[in-house]
């Protein structure tokens, strides 16, 4: 077997994390725009499931989308206000937060009211599956469905994700089953819907 | 040649060397992101089987290992890369599964144990082969789970509606990791099985 030195593996090993350094910025760089228009056409398909559209396919989500929204940015941030399915108006509020492994985010439609929730979607970018990935499957999002985020009196309460089983701290209105075996997620959802008080 | 044929059933890396379970069972719920896990695997065996046989002599044993990662890892970044952008759809639903590439251990078992000793036309036959062993457990495995599990193939309907009616009912376990445990212990089973006739 061949003796290398010291300087020898140095050098080589620096060479080689250069060249492949070079080789994945100039992958990701050249690819940046094809990543860029799916993930505009993933939001937009997102919005309008949460809206009530169902599944729109790729190529027509954008069109729709353009369609049934209105652009109003609000302090700087991209602000939508969108005619859902059942023709009544709703405002499209972007969360997001974090999950057990990485961020996590959702588009909630909150109604003219300023209170019920007309649909949210979520979205992660590494849940385990089968457990916190769970937050993106139509059973637990539906859940979120008419609940209110404010009580009788006006005061902010949110939607709060608590454990089944355990002695609810709000009422029905304000509250949707944890998914069990994601806790974290779950907390991270919870947090998320905190969010919605700086809307008002 | 012949022992080239070996990983895709006597030295099947999953079968037999119970290597790159792990995946395995995760991604095969469905036949869709089987397929493009076996392709995605094969592809960085065969192409960093091929990259580290061309560098073999250079390498300096004492580092040969970060080597490997280095030319391994870069790999998985770029098949992300490339899947992020061309079949968004499918990468979202391998997920992290795709990162895991790096972690397999077929990959590294292939690059210690054959590319750093053979020449380059070699160690890329070797490294498709043994992606394709692995591919071809995963898309059985695959088959079975979404046909059982779902009534589905490739997301098309195979199961007619008229068996829904007279009662039928999709395997629920099917989809769930457990199941796809099983199958791979029956297929173990049936290989040794059968290999004990043959060998002998």
């Amino acid at each position: 077997m061949k003796n290398f030195s010291n300087k020898y593996i140095f050098l080589y090993i620096t060479a080689l994390v250069t060249v492949v350094a070079l080789m994945l910025t100039m992958v990701s760089l050249g690819l940046k725009p094809l990543r860029e228009a799916n993930q505009k056409v993933e939001k937009a398909q997102q919005i309008l499931k949460a809206a009530g559209y169902g599944e729109t396919a790729k190529k027509q989500a954008l069109a729709l989308f353009d369609q049934v929204t209105t652009r109003q940015d609000k302090n700087g941030q991209e602000h939508y206000r969108i005619r859902c399915a059942d023709g009544s108006m709703g405002q499209v509020i972007y969360v997001k937060g974090k999950g057990l492994w990485g961020p996590i985010w959702g588009y909630i439609i909150l109604a003219e009211d300023n209170n019920t929730i007309k649909g949210v979607v979520f979205d992660h970018k590494s849940e385990t599956p089968g457990l916190g990935a769970r937050i993106t499957e139509e059973t637990f999002q539906q859940s979120f469905c008419g609940k209110k985020i404010k009580d009788e009196e006006g005061h902010f309460v949110s939607v709060r994700i608590l454990p089944k089983g355990k002695e609810p701290t709000v009422t029905e209105e304000h509250r949707v089953d944890a998914i069990s075996g994601a806790t974290l997620t779950s907390k991270g959802v919870d947090e998320m819907m905190g969010q919605l008080i700086i809307n008002n | 040649m012949k022992s080239y044929l070996g990983p895709l059933n006597k030295e099947n890396p999953i079968l037999t060397q119970t290597l790159g379970v792990c995946s395995a069972l995760a991604v095969t719920a469905q036949l869709k992101p089987a397929v493009v896990m076996a392709v995605s695997v094969t592809l960085v065996c065969a192409v960093a089987n091929l990259i580290i046989s061309l560098i073999r002599n250079t390498i300096p044993p004492r580092i040969r290992i970060i080597v490997q990662l280095l030319v391994v890892s870069s790999l998985v970044i770029m098949v992300d890369q490339l899947l992020q952008a061309f079949f968004y759809d499918i990468s979202k639903m391998l997920s992290v599964f795709v990162g895991l590439i790096i972690t397999n251990c077929i990959i590294m078992g292939r690059l210690e144990g054959f590319a750093l000793s053979h020449k380059p036309g070699a160690s890329l036959l070797d490294g498709l082969m043994n992606g394709l062993g692995y591919g071809l457990v995963l898309v059985v495995v695959a088959v079975f789970r979404e046909l059982l599990g779902s009534g589905t193939l490739w997301n098309h309907q195979i199961i007619p509606s008229s068996f829904y009616e007279a009662g039928y009912l999709n395997n629920g376990l099917m989809i769930l990791p457990p199941m796809a445990l099983i199958l791979v212990g029956a297929l173990v089973w049936i290989q040794q099985a059968t290999r004990k006739n043959t060998a002998k």
